[in-house]
């Protein structure tokens, strides 16, 4: 204003540091294997930034990290957890064990406590009795062991359905039988596709790819992952527990 | 051995010409006046022990503390400058913790023993803007003790920040002999007992006075329990035994 | 903003705006209405108009409906694609082509399209943007081929090719590098579905099928489903689940039939 009277006015200015870009990421342990999965489609708003931003990610042989949220800070947390388990490496002569892991992204998420990483992370593999483990955190680094966890966009739709199917939740075992602990690896993957169709379906935000990471413990033999199409074993060595990533096409639209 | 020391010997960070830290060489030797320190390292475990001088019928001998607990896992036996192992013991305790806390797992009794080491060399001069560091070397050995996933392990640091690991080592004023008759002794297949009988036995030879259960102390690492000192009633016993 | 005041002399009253802006400032949001996303596109080509739209209806990041109608009936001749809020571009689109009929019924003339754009625009300047729908209308009528856009607060633009709704910047896209004038039917059908499928790849509010519509001076042919590239997928499990996994709380069985005893009375019916 010509008077001036316009800088009397109070004013309020913000900058918002956080972004959402979608996704759905989920993992299910089974009784010596873990499978961890996520989409590729990154989004904001209405607009596809990439059909192809990897959410899920191998840290060690027997340890994988699933991302989602704010990608910047999600890409940002994986670099440095990375470097965490290098150092540690270095100082200890050692992959970090699965349960250090987790108590590791626990104290780096709460170490940001009042300017959080805008992430849901999902940390699924083996632990050092062999036994498939998954842990879920929220951002600012509660955490908790599980079976099976979903998280980011389609996590409304998806955890029902895994709570139905892993959990047998509202489920009644027939007369003289129980519900199984852990299921078969080919049922934990056929559960996970049909996850990550359906979410596609009905979630605009989750599409375009899967890619699925199977951790197995030592000495579990890969039987049945060397001939599903799109197979591809990724561990450092094949003495210890092994990881594989299987990628399908989700739908575009 | 000596006759080029000149001026070199002043400073803690300067070599002489012959490439040498004589304040660190001087810290070594400082050792050598300690009292005699122990430790065996078996299958089932680890066994320290130390010889306390008792100096004065007026001492009472139950406050020289020369072994010590860094964690459950982990214990230390010294020799050479006591109070400068505290310094040391703080670290590896706080070195310790904050594994724990940051990994929930314990720590490696050789990262552990890294960690000491690390401090070991961290005097000198204070340059500008750096915390200020200490003005000489330590003058202790310490033998740490410890069971993690690796086993048993018994490690021997000296003020070099040299950390080695061994089945047995003596430190301290009557280790000379004391080694050469671990070496003799020290056998893969031996028990935990007959590692506490072996560590009095070594003591015994090199000590002035009359061993006994005011004089020595000893201390163990096992799997199943962790670290322990030994209590008056268990050290009489192992000493009858003897 | 419209004044909070009641008595307004005369016009529409919109002082339920206030209210309801109040009430949402107090925590007590309007219930989310079913939004069209959507891609709507028209274009002009030689024998008249093609119109193209996609089928995703959503609620937030939901897709609420994958297979829905965006073409709308106004006239034999006149077709309208609705973008915005779902009930709006219907309601709307319905109640025209009710008065539509009505004007061509009194009047004894085929309608134009001017007609029912005019119809439109006044409408929603009426209502000041209130109601949501933005509109592609086209047909052919006495006049020729004529397509329109039509705004939410009642603006209206005629050009040869139109594109509307969220998908609309990855349409026109397409239309500004394909489209020429005198474009034959295959031609412009494909241009259609290619910027339909544009806004259905490209941007989120918009999936599923092409729906197009093709007016000519003699017919309107409209295609539902032209090109359906994202059929779903089959399951890798069945969900089937067996009798019996369903708990219950207690079983009740009632007899629906009834059986009742007729005894006679009075006298006997006489039939000698």
């Amino acid at each position: 204003m010509p008077d001036g009277s316009f800088a009397q006015q109070p004013q309020q200015r913000q900058f918002n540091p956080y972004t959402e870009n979608g996704g759905t990421i989920l993992a299910i342990a089974g009784a010596d294997f873990t499978v961890i999965a996520g989409d590729t489609r990154q989004s904001e708003g209405y607009s596809i930034q990439t059909r192809y931003a990897p959410k899920v990610f191998r840290l060690t042989d027997r340890a994988v990290l699933a991302v989602n949220g704010f990608a910047a800070d999600g890409n940002m947390f994986v670099k440095k957890v990375k470097q965490r388990l290098e150092w540690y490496r270095h100082a200890h002569a050692k992959d970090m064990p699965l349960r250090a892991i987790a108590r590791l992204i626990q104290t780096m998420l709460y170490a940001q406590r009042f300017f959080p990483y805008y992430v849901y992370n999902i940390l699924g593999g083996i632990e050092e009795d062999g036994s498939g483990a998954v842990y879920s955190f929220d951002p600012v680094g509660s955490y908790e062991r599980e079976a099976c966890r979903a998280a980011g966009a389609a996590q409304a739709l998806v955890q029902p359905f895994l709570d139905n199917q892993i959990y047998f939740k509202n489920q009644m075992a027939a007369a003289g039988q129980s519900h199984p602990l852990h299921l078969p690896l080919s049922d934990v993957l056929a559960i996970v596709i049909d996850s990550f169709t359906s979410a596609t379906e009905r979630h605009i935000e989750v599409g375009d790819g899967l890619e699925m990471y199977v951790v197995l413990a030592k000495g579990r033999s890969s039987q049945g992952l060397d001939g599903l199409r799109g197979a591809q074993e990724i561990s450092t060595t094949n003495d210890g527990d092994r990881v594989f990533v299987i990628r399908r096409e989700l739908k575009k639209d | 051995m000596f006759l080029t020391r000149s001026e070199y010997d002043r400073g803690v960070n300067t070599f002489s010409p012959e490439g040498r830290l004589f304040q660190v060489e001087y810290a070594i030797e400082a050792i050598k006046l300690g009292s005699t320190t122990v430790g065996i390292c078996t299958q089932e475990g680890v066994v320290l022990a130390v010889e306390k001088r008792v100096q004065s019928p007026l001492l009472e001998s139950s406050s020289i503390e020369k072994i010590m607990e860094i964690d459950s896992h982990l214990g230390c036996a010294m020799s050479g400058l006591i109070a400068d192992a505290r310094t040391m013991i703080d670290h590896a305790r706080v070195t310790s913790q904050n594994h724990a806390f940051t990994y929930d797992e314990r720590i490696k009794v050789e990262s552990v023993t890294q960690a000491v080491c690390d401090l070991a060399l961290r005097f000198g001069e204070s340059v500008h803007d750096e915390d200020a560091m200490m003005s000489r070397p330590f003058g202790v050995a310490l033998l740490i003790a410890g069971v993690d996933e690796k086993g048993p392990q018994l490690f021997h640091t000296d003020p070099s920040g040299t950390f080695v690991r061994y089945d047995a080592k003596a430190v301290g004023s009557g280790s000379e002999a004391a080694q050469s008759e671990l070496q003799d002794k020290w056998h893969k297949q031996m028990t935990l007992k007959e590692a506490h009988i072996l560590t009095l036995r070594v003591l015994k030879q090199v000590m002035e006075e009359k061993l006994d259960h005011h004089n020595v102390q000893l201390a163990q690492v096992t799997k199943e329990k962790g670290f322990e000192i030994l209590d008056e009633v268990r050290l009489k016993e192992l000493i009858d035994d003897m | 903003m419209a004044s909070p005041s009641v008595y307004n002399g005369s016009g529409f009253d919109f002082s339920n705006v206030t209210r309801n802006s109040f009430l949402e400032g107090r925590g007590l949001p309007l219930p989310k209405a079913t939004s069209t996303g959507t891609t709507i596109v028209g274009c002009v080509y030689r024998d008249g108009i093609v119109l193209g739209a996609d089928t995703r209806a959503t609620e937030g990041p939901i897709v609420a409906d994958k297979n829905c109608e965006k073409i709308h009936y106004i006239a034999d001749n006149i077709r309208c694609c609705g973008a915005g809020t779902a009930a709006d571009t219907e309601f709307t689109t319905a109640l025209i082509a009710s008065n539509m009929e009505m004007h061509a019924l009194s009047t004894g003339r085929k309608p134009r399209v001017v007609t029912a754009m005019t119809m439109l625009k006044q409408m929603l300047f009426r209502y000041q943007g209130h109601i949501g729908a933005a509109l592609v209308l086209g047909g052919v009528d006495a006049t020729g081929p004529q397509l329109f856009t039509i705004h939410p607060h009642g603006s209206t633009d005629k050009l040869p090719y139109v594109t509307m709704g969220s998908g609309s910047l990855a349409a026109m896209a397409v239309f500004e590098s394909g489209w020429k004038p005198d474009m034959s039917r295959e031609e412009a059908l494909a241009l259609v579905a290619a910027a339909i499928s544009a806004g259905i790849f490209n941007d989120l509010g918009s999936g599923s099928n092409v729906d197009a519509c093709v007016i000519t001076a003699t017919q309107t042919d409209f295609l539902r489903g032209f090109v359906k590239p994202n059929e779903r997928v089959e399951k890798e499990r069945r969900y089937v689940f067996k009798r019996g996994t369903t708990a219950w709380k207690k079983e009740e069985i009632k007899n629906l039939v009834v059986s009742e005893t007729v005894v006679g009375h009075g006298e006997q019916m006489d039939v000698s």
